[in-house]
């Protein structure tokens, strides 16, 4: 083995021994020294550690540095104590939450800048860990292990059963959590460490494990900001236009407009189930079927009044106005959950527009449907389908996800639980405005998040509106829970 | 019986129809051959055509312009006139007439598009669009002739003119047989009969309902009506379920010794005095003999019932389209009265429009 390889083993096992004594204060560093040193003499040891170290250092790009990595930080090493109560750091003391607070800008994820992915990834632990009530958890765990450590536990077989598997669990979240953090920062031990070895390959593989942790992130965030019983459903999306004629059934079409091109970009089916034109232009009303994963869990943060400034151009003074689209957003829940019953008797079936003695002396093209459910007065029209059965089949099921919805908001509401998402738009619920004129501004009231290119916002790029609101929804739950 | 068959045969004289009353057994082996052998072959509807055209997309884009000019500038003067179509709903009819066309549909967003010089396969010449769409404007050809289908209930129907087109009322004629059939194992496997079938509809939408054993034969005097809804049981793979004979009303039922568990009929029922002024599509396009129920509207429809009568099995379904309300009420009136104690349990249905539009009721 090259003096070369020894040298650096040794230099990063140091940092990574000042790294675990930050962490743990307790490490018993000569005994750890020790074992890296017997290492350079090709000795393997119990823990494995260095010779782990040393083969993914002749072999960077492979998983086993990954692996390496993972097995460390999921507590391969006995030293840790389970509690884990300290902060993970880097050697020079950046903690998760530190990366967050200095604000590095996060660029795209082809941009090779570790500060970047590095700021990316602890902002998704911070969305995990809110999602996981981090605070709650951590207080819950010292409660189960103080029990754990009481001696007459076992007089109760059962609590002590429950106790220790409650205790377990939370554990096993925690840990992943803390694993993860822990990768991290040993990503950037080793990226600050290479560039002061002046070694760009070392760098380069950093901060492709980096970006590969990046992309991980990413997907547990997700699933962590959709993690409700609706979100992985189908749903429908209503556009209805406010008061206001012309103006607002044009608003109500581009709002329509901006959430088909939002699912088409993000690989969802799209199907018109009712359109209702205008009389001039745009619509006053049309709901579109969105199907694919998570499509409910996304579009539910676009329920609520959305509000147009713009100088109109329906006016021939060009004055400025102002108009409304209400948006709902229904899931469409799957066979398996609990449906409301619906009885034929309850139901007032309707053609849309009648007129005439119709049968034989009629040939019209026109199957227009609206269901009424009486005892909600719940009414939905169908008129996209080129059958008045067809019409009244796609009536019956978005009546159905309707009934299901109100019902689901009054066990909720019976639960004093959170129905944020479910509570009737009304026109004051104003969630976003869009301003085309006199400057140009989209801004979510709600998150107060905003960009200045409305264009964009309305030819659909809705993710950072939606995942902000998303992530906000959190931070609610976490104060209110 | 109180009505003659021959009278049925007036508006629409084939060679060898005349007088059935005393058809010959050759005559009556001809009224009743199968349907696949005659000459009579239906149209292939638009949308199931091969795709043998191709148009750029601004070309498609240019036609559709036009279409919509065309359409709109119509106002409100077929609604005023005959309760005739809308622009807007013209417009409708406009994008089906694009999607049965294009083979493939993912391209109509980029319809909106300008000078898209892209290639499209069509299943229509886009000279022949331009005329199927001034035949639709200025002739009035129904919509449902301009792409050679009708979709009703969640099936895709072929009809060509010269075949009524289904109404969306009539859908729930289906709908009253499967609630008749939904807990009554004795019908569902039965012999159903749909008379005057026309495109089939009937026919095929009960042949969907009933049990592995149950039948349906259905009827037309229209030989290219039978021809069609043949077609139409083949597309839908039913042709051991569904037989259509051709011949009038029960004629060509004269073999079947069976009672019947179920009949069900759409006749015609327009009073003649009505069918001038009826709306042009179907006044100017629709074959008479589907329409024309005599003075009253009720020859067709009294003829049915007393048939009905005698040839239902004691239990057996029957239900019956009407003009509205006069006529459900006559013919239940009819029922309880000169058939008294064949049926019971009639029932006048309403239509999605609130009009009374069905009458039905059981074989006592
Ligand atoms: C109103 S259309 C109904 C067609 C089809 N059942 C439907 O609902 O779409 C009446 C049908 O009865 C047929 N018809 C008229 N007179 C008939 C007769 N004497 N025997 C058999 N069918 C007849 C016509 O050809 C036509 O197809």
């Amino acid at each position: 083995m090259s003096s070369f390889w020894l040298k650096r083993s040794r230099s990063i096992s140091s940092v990574l021994l000042q790294n675990l004594r930050t962490k743990t204060g307790t490490l018993d560093s000569s005994q750890f020294l020790n074992s890296i040193q017997s290492s350079q003499n090709h000795t393997v040891l119990p823990s494995g550690l260095s010779s782990f170290l040393l083969k993914a250092l002749k072999n960077p790009s492979g998983s086993q540095y990954q692996q390496f990595l993972h097995r460390n930080s999921k507590g391969g090493f006995r030293f840790f104590s389970t509690q884990a109560v300290t902060e993970p750091s880097t050697a020079d003391g950046l903690t998760v939450e530190g990366i967050v607070a200095s604000q590095w800008t996060i660029l795209d994820e082809s941009e090779s800048d570790w500060k970047s992915h590095a700021a990316a990834i602890a902002q998704s632990i911070l969305v995990i860990k809110k999602r996981l009530q981090w605070n709650k958890l951590m207080v819950r765990l010292n409660f189960l292990s103080a029990e754990l450590n009481k001696p007459n536990l076992w007089d109760d077989p059962v609590h002590a059963g429950r106790i220790s598997r409650e205790h377990g669990s939370l554990m096993g979240k925690m840990k992943e959590v803390k694993a993860f953090e822990q990768e991290l920062l040993e990503h950037i031990d080793m990226i600050k460490l290479a560039r002061e070895e002046n070694d760009t390959e070392l760098e380069s593989e950093s901060l492709k494990a980096l970006l590969t942790m990046r992309r991980i992130s990413n997907e547990k965030e997700l699933e962590a900001l959709l993690s409700g019983e609706q979100d992985p459903c189908p749903c429908y999306i209503e556009v209805q236009a406010g008061a206001g004629g012309t103006e607002s059934m044009d608003w109500a079409a581009m709002v329509m407009e901006m959430y088909k091109s939002w699912a088409q970009q993000r690989g969802y089916k799209v199907t018109v189930v009712d359109e209702m034109p205008g009389e001039m232009a745009g619509i006053k009303r049309a709901t579109i079927k969105v199907e694919g994963e998570y499509a409910f869990g996304y579009a539910k943060s676009e329920v609520g009044v959305h509000r147009l400034v713009r100088i109109s151009p329906f006016d021939s003074g060009k004055r400025r106005h102002t108009s409304f689209a209400a948006v709902a957003v229904i899931p469409i829940m799957g066979d398996g959950s609990t449906r409301v019953q619906i009885n034929e008797s309850d139901l007032r079936i309707e053609r849309y527009r009648a007129g005439g003695p119709g049968g034989q002396h009629a040939n019209t093209t026109d199957s227009a449907v609206r269901i009424v459910h009486i005892p909600t007065g719940v009414t939905v029209t169908c008129q996209n389908e080129r059958s008045q059965h067809q019409n009244k089949a796609s009536a019956m099921a978005v009546l159905q996800s309707r009934l299901d919805q109100l019902e689901m908001a009054r066990q909720a509401q019976m639960n004093a639980q959170h129905t944020q998402s479910l509570t009737d738009i009304s026109w004051g619920n104003q969630i976003r405005t869009y301003v085309l004129h006199p400057y140009r501004m989209v801004k979510d009231l709600r998150t107060n998040y905003e960009v200045s290119d409305p264009d964009s916002v309305l030819e659909g790029d809705l993710d950072g509106f939606i995942l902000s609101y998303l992530s906000a929804s959190l931070d609610k739950d976490e104060n209110e829970g | 019986m109180k009505l003659s068959l021959i009278r049925t045969y007036s508006y629409y004289t084939f060679p060898n129809f005349h007088k059935p009353k005393t058809q010959s057994p050759s005559l009556c082996a001809r009224l009743t051959r199968p349907v696949c052998s005659t000459s009579l072959k239906p149209k292939t509807p638009l949308f199931l055509r091969p795709p043998e055209y191709s148009a750029t997309l601004s070309d498609l884009k240019r036609w559709q312009d036009w279409a919509k000019t065309l359409s709109s500038s119509i106002g409100s003067s077929f609604l005023d006139s005959d309760n005739g179509p809308d622009p807007s709903l013209l417009c409708r009819e406009l994008n089906w007439l694009i999607e049965d066309s294009l083979e493939d549909h993912s391209v109509i967003p980029q319809l909106g598009i300008q000078d898209n010089s892209k290639n499209v396969r069509l299943k229509v010449d886009i000279a022949e669009l331009y005329s199927l769409w001034k035949q639709r404007i200025e002739g009035r050809k129904p919509f449902q002739y301009i792409v050679g289908c009708e979709h009703w209930r969640d099936l895709v129907l072929s009809v060509e003119e010269g075949v009524f087109i289904p109404r969306p009322e009539t859908e729930l004629l289906v709908d009253l047989a499967s609630d008749a059939v939904s807990n009554n194992e004795e019908l569902r496997q039965g012999l159903w009969v749909d008379l005057g079938t026309g495109s089939g509809a009937i026919a095929i939408g009960i042949g969907r309902i009933l049990g592995t054993r149950g039948r349906v034969i259905a009827t037309d005097l229209n030989p290219l009506a039978a021809s069609v809804a043949a077609f139409n049981v083949q597309r839908y793979s039913l042709q051991d379920v569904i037989e259509i004979r051709q011949g009038s009303w029960f004629e060509p039922l004269k073999d079947i010794e069976e009672k019947l568990s179920g009949v069900i009929s759409n006749p015609p029922y327009i009073p003649s005095e009505d069918i001038p002024g009826l709306q042009a599509e179907v006044g100017r396009h629709e074959p008479r003999l589907a329409l024309d129920g005599g003075f009253d509207g009720m020859d067709d429809l009294l003829y049915l019932s007393n048939c009905t009568a005698l040839l239902l099995k004691p239990g057996g379904f029957f239900a019956f389209e009407t003009n509205g309300e006069k006529q459900c009420k006559f013919l239940v009136d009819y029922l309880e009265n000169d058939n008294a104690g064949s049926f019971c349990n009639m029932k006048i249905v309403s239509d999605f429009a609130g009009i009374p539009r069905f009458v039905t009721g059981f074989h006592q």
